[in-house]
């Protein structure tokens, strides 16, 4: 029960801070987002695309990102989502929990083998 | 693909996203389709890969929603705040609540600013103009004094001397007495000629008024009995311009119309007295014997009533010698001395003040309909809280704490509206010196000080609390149960059935009646108005140009001056385009005209009658300039010379009070002398309006200037001149002409008649102006509040035309069920409107001319315009309802 319940909340932090990083950089639509995800991750991050767009609409909820749709000519409208300030502080604060969290299971379990 | 349908049908039965989500989605799938395509998966490869996809998303469709987007919700203050912190609680949450509701806030405010704008202005005007203490020390002790004669039918307008000489002598109710005169003067000298209007005062006058120069002194009286009546004392700009401020300027002459005058004195910039526009005062005494008309003007002793002044100015004017029968040529009646004593400002003001009131109580006519549409407004405002309040009231609010929020809420829009309307009052005031007529009476005492911002607060903060009552006194009998329950917002027959929805009515109905009030007095004043224009003055004053040529007796002796004015007239009727050029003394609308009196035997039964009439010296072209109509005999012709027989024409009133049946051919005396027969009348005028097309017409007697042997006496005669074509394009050349036979003469008052009659009718037409502009403003207000009103009422008995459609109402029965709410409120606010104005009618007819205050053709028109008003407010509400779907509202 326990492990369930946290690797659920990892695998829910773990997706905002991927949105968020990737919306920091410039506006994007989801299939922008899902792809980006699997190719910098280089498949490693198992990445299950169903959970994308409910995180999208709850970070949108939380006003930390915003969507808007965007009509371009020939093309189907896209929904572009852009970082919020609120968006923003909320992804350096996620990045330094990550952070402190990997450098704690590295110093553990000495996770970067030289 | 169609991907919309895809995924749609994904989702199958399940619940199934809104259509935004299932747009993203499958924008997601196709962009899915077309990567998996490019790596070269088969189409069926692809798709497989895609409805993958789609099974993962339509696994927990209730994630994928996305909750719409509301404005940030405004916190309530804490129901247990009290004091002033809960006042500050409650007014953070009116601001936030104004800036969330921002359309309602700027409908809100424009209206309270119009309205509060309008009456500071007025307001302004009024205390300026009516209330303001004229600048002088213990001015309420300053009376104006006129003079008539009991019997006379004729305007009160100055004082004489021989009342003035009797009352100065030792009097017992005032302290001084002094009297003045205004008229126009050259100024010749080195910086060139030019006219200044000038102002003959007893030496008494400024220490009655308590004032002194600014530089040197009064008229130097200390020698007594001789004044020296070449002095003279001069305005600051008159100094600043003609002697560069220097202070040396004491002891300098001035050369005003030839005859040199010292300077002994400089006021400051700040006096104003007789008129803004006096620039130079010069002495003069009042001498016994004959009679001699000025102003006047007295200094109450402390504790004096005009009431009493005015008694013993009569006893002292029937005490003094009888001046004889140049009384009657005066005042057209030989009774006894009737003065009248009137506070000054009074006197300076009589003549607006009607009006000024008038126009007073239509600001705020119409700062009520504003009041009362904000009422309208807020009420339905609050009326949409409902279900905060009972939600605030079941967490413990009192319904006295609801009432006050909601009163600092009204205040603050209130405020705001009125800060608004005070700015945009000062705005117009700054305009106001140009927009009123010239005229008007102390223009430069309007302004907005800080009695006028404080009408300002006290209005608004009057009137917030006034519209802020209805909601607040709703707050504080909310009922919790009906309030949540769901049919609470839609009681059925929703137009009448609740006191809210009573009191929403009325302030309509009132609306729509003060509308009416307004439209009714702009109407009849705008009629009034057009029939001062269009009233037949007995003269035709389009084509014709009109000048002031002043010929000073310094310059010019009598018959140098008619040698002068006949050139000029020969070398005018030459100019191509004019039809006719004339001399006068005298001009219509231009005060100034000679009187005479004498006694002559009557042609109808050979008795003795005393004639009074006012007197013109005419050249042979003036009946034509002005195209008055000769109704018997004929007007003058050159061959009316000093040489040929003299010859007279006289006006019909003259004809009809002192000639009988044949009055040409009856002889009149030519030198207005007793027992004199020397001229004969030889046509009879129509009588024409020499001053207001009101004022009566009094009898005339013209002379041909031709046959004046003593020269032309008048030393500013008046030019009419006709032309084919537009009369202000002769201008240039009229000047030209006086330019070439004499270039020290300048022209004053050069106008079209057209032009001075339009000036002469500025205030009623400032006045209809201002009243229709109030109108229009009440009757927009009524307008769109009865659309809103009507709106609501439609939208909150909704349910009830969905239930009255299902049964089997027609739309066009709905639209009545409609029309007949709005008829039924605007035809009583038309009645309520129409008694008001019946009403009050008698106080605006002094106003009046041609049409009576309760005129018909007005009363008719603004029933008419307000029911069509209220129609077109109807339109869209009534269609609304009409097309209400019962199967819809009733789900």
């Amino acid at each position: 029960m326990t492990t369930h319940l946290l690797a659920r909340e990892l695998k829910r932090g773990s997706t905002e801070l991927l949105v968020l990083a990737l919306l920091e950089e410039q506006p994007r639509h989801g299939y922008d987002i899902a792809r980006l995800i699997d190719e910098r991750s280089q498949g490693s991050i198992t990445y299950q695309v169903a959970s994308l767009y409910p995180t999208l609409y709850r970070l949108e909820n939380r006003s930390l990102i915003e969507g808007r749709w965007v009509e371009k000519a020939g093309q189907r409208r896209r929904r572009y989502y852009r970082l919020l300030p609120a968006g923003r502080k909320v992804l350096a604060s996620q990045r330094s929990v990550w952070e402190g969290f990997f450098a704690g299971l590295d110093r553990v379990a000495n996770l970067r083998r030289a | 693909m169609d991907w919309n349908r895809i995924v749609g049908e994904a989702f199958g039965q399940r619940q199934m996203p809104e259509d935004d989500v299932i747009d993203e989605l499958a924008q997601h799938a196709d962009s899915a389709y077309q990567a998996a395509r490019a790596e070269g998966s088969s189409g069926d490869e692809a798709e497989r890969r895609v409805r993958e996809l789609l099974r993962a998303w339509s696994a927990d469709p209730d994630v994928l929603t996305r909750r719409p987007r509301r404005p940030p919700t405004v916190v309530p203050p804490k129901a247990s705040a009290s004091g002033l912190a809960g006042f500050l609680g409650d007014l953070r949450y009116a601001i936030q609540l104004m800036r969330r509701q921002w359309t309602h806030t700027l409908v809100v405010v424009l209206t309270m600013a119009l309205g509060i704008g309008a009456s500071t202005v007025l307001f302004s005007v009024v205390y300026g103009v009516l209330l303001k203490p004229v600048p002088w020390p213990d001015a309420d002790q300053l009376v104006r004094l006129l003079e008539t004669r009991q019997g006379s039918t004729r305007p009160m307008r100055f004082f004489t001397n021989v009342t003035f000489l009797a009352w100065a002598n030792k009097p017992t109710t005032i302290e001084s007495i002094a009297g003045w005169s205004t008229g126009r003067m050259t100024l010749t000298g080195t910086a060139g000629a030019e006219r200044l209007n000038v102002a003959w005062i007893t030496s008494g006058l400024m220490p009655l008024l308590g004032v002194r120069p600014a530089l040197g002194q009064w008229f130097d009286v200390a020698t007594g009995a001789s004044l020296d009546e070449q002095q003279v004392v001069i305005d600051d700009r008159l100094w600043q311009e003609r002697f560069g401020g220097r202070r040396d300027v004491l002891g300098q002459v001035l050369r005003l119309d030839g005859a040199g005058y010292r300077i002994v004195g400089v006021l400051a910039p700040s006096f104003g007295f007789p008129t803004r526009e006096t620039r130079a005062w010069i002495p003069f005494v009042v001498k016994p014997g004959g009679l001699s008309m000025f102003q006047a003007i007295a200094r109450l002793k402390p504790g004096v009533t005009p009431a009493q002044a005015q008694a013993e100015g009569n006893a002292r004017g029937r005490a003094a010698p009888d001046p004889g029968l140049v009384v009657v040529a005066v005042f057209g009646s030989k009774g006894p001395v009737q003065v009248s004593v009137t506070p000054l400002v009074e006197s300076m003001t009589g003549e607006v003040r009607p009006a000024l009131i008038l126009l007073l109580v239509a600001a705020g006519l119409l700062l009520a309909a504003a009041t009362a549409n904000v009422a309208g407004l807020q009420l339905a405002r609050a009326m949409n809280r409902r279900r905060e309040f009972a939600i605030r009231a079941a967490l413990g609010a009192g319904g006295g704490r609801l009432a006050r929020q909601l009163l600092v809420e009204n205040a603050l829009v209130g405020l705001v509206g009125g800060a608004c309307g005070l700015l945009l009052a000062s705005w117009l005031v700054r305009g106001l010196p140009s927009l009123l007529p010239s005229d008007f009476p102390r223009v430069t005492d309007i302004a907005i000080d800080w009695r006028v911002a404080a009408f300002s607060i006290g209005l608004s903060l009057t009137a917030s609390i006034l519209f802020g009552l209805a909601p607040a006194l709703h707050a504080g009998r909310i009922r919790l149960a009906p309030s949540l329950a769901e049919d609470g917002l839609a009681p059925v027959g929703g137009g009448t059935r609740t006191a809210t929805a009573r009191a929403r009515l009325l302030l309509m109905a009132g609306q729509v009646a003060v509308a009416a009030v307004l439209l009714i007095g702009a109407a009849v004043l705008g009629r009034s108005f057009l029939a001062l224009i269009s009233a037949d003055r007995g003269y035709d004053p389009s084509h014709v140009l009109t000048a002031r040529l002043p010929l000073p007796e310094a310059t010019y002796t009598p018959v140098q001056r008619a040698a002068m004015l006949e050139r000029v007239l020969d070398r005018l009727k030459r100019v191509p385009g004019v039809t006719a050029a004339a001399v006068s003394t005298g001009l219509p609308l231009l005060r100034g005209d000679t009187l005479a009196a004498f006694t002559m035997r009557s042609p109808r039964d050979g008795a003795t009658v005393q004639v009074h009439t006012s007197i013109r010296h005419v050249s042979p072209g003036y009946f034509a300039a002005l195209r008055l109509r000769i109704r018997d005999g004929r007007g003058f012709t050159d061959s009316d010379t000093a040489a040929a027989r003299t010859v007279a024409v006289v006006n019909r009133t003259f004809a009809r009070q002192y000639l009988g049946e044949a009055p040409v051919g009856s002889r009149v005396p030519a030198g207005y002398k007793h027992g004199e027969t020397d001229a004969e009348v030889i046509g009879i005028v129509d009588d024409f309006s020499s001053g207001a097309v009101t004022d009566p017409v009094a009898p005339e007697l013209y002379r041909c200037s031709l046959q004046l042997s003593d020269g032309f006496d008048d030393d500013v005669p008046s030019l009419i001149v006709r032309t084919a074509g537009d009369p202000a394009r002769l201008v240039p050349v009229l000047r030209s002409i006086i330019g070439g036979e004499d270039a020290s003469v300048a022209l004053e008052s050069v106008m079209t008649m057209d032009n001075r009659l339009a000036s002469s009718l500025a205030k009623p037409r400032l006045y209809a102006i201002l009243l229709a502009a109030f109108a229009v403003f009440a009757l927009a207000i009524a307008g769109v509040g009865l659309f809103g009103v009507l709106s609501r009422i439609v939208s909150l008995r909704t349910r009830e035309i969905g239930v009255r459609t299902a049964l089997g109402a027609a739309p066009a029965d709905v639209v009545r069920l409609v029309l007949k709410q709005a008829l039924a409120v605007t035809i009583g606010g038309i009645a309520v409107g129409l008694a008001v104005a019946a009403a009050v009618g008698r106080y605006v007819s002094k106003l009046l001319y041609g049409v009576t205050p309760y005129d018909a053709v007005s009363y008719g028109a603004v029933s008419i315009m307000l029911l069509l008003v209220v129609i077109v407010a109807c339109i869209v509400p009534a269609r609304r309802a009409a097309r209400i779907d019962p199967a819809r509202v009733l789900r």
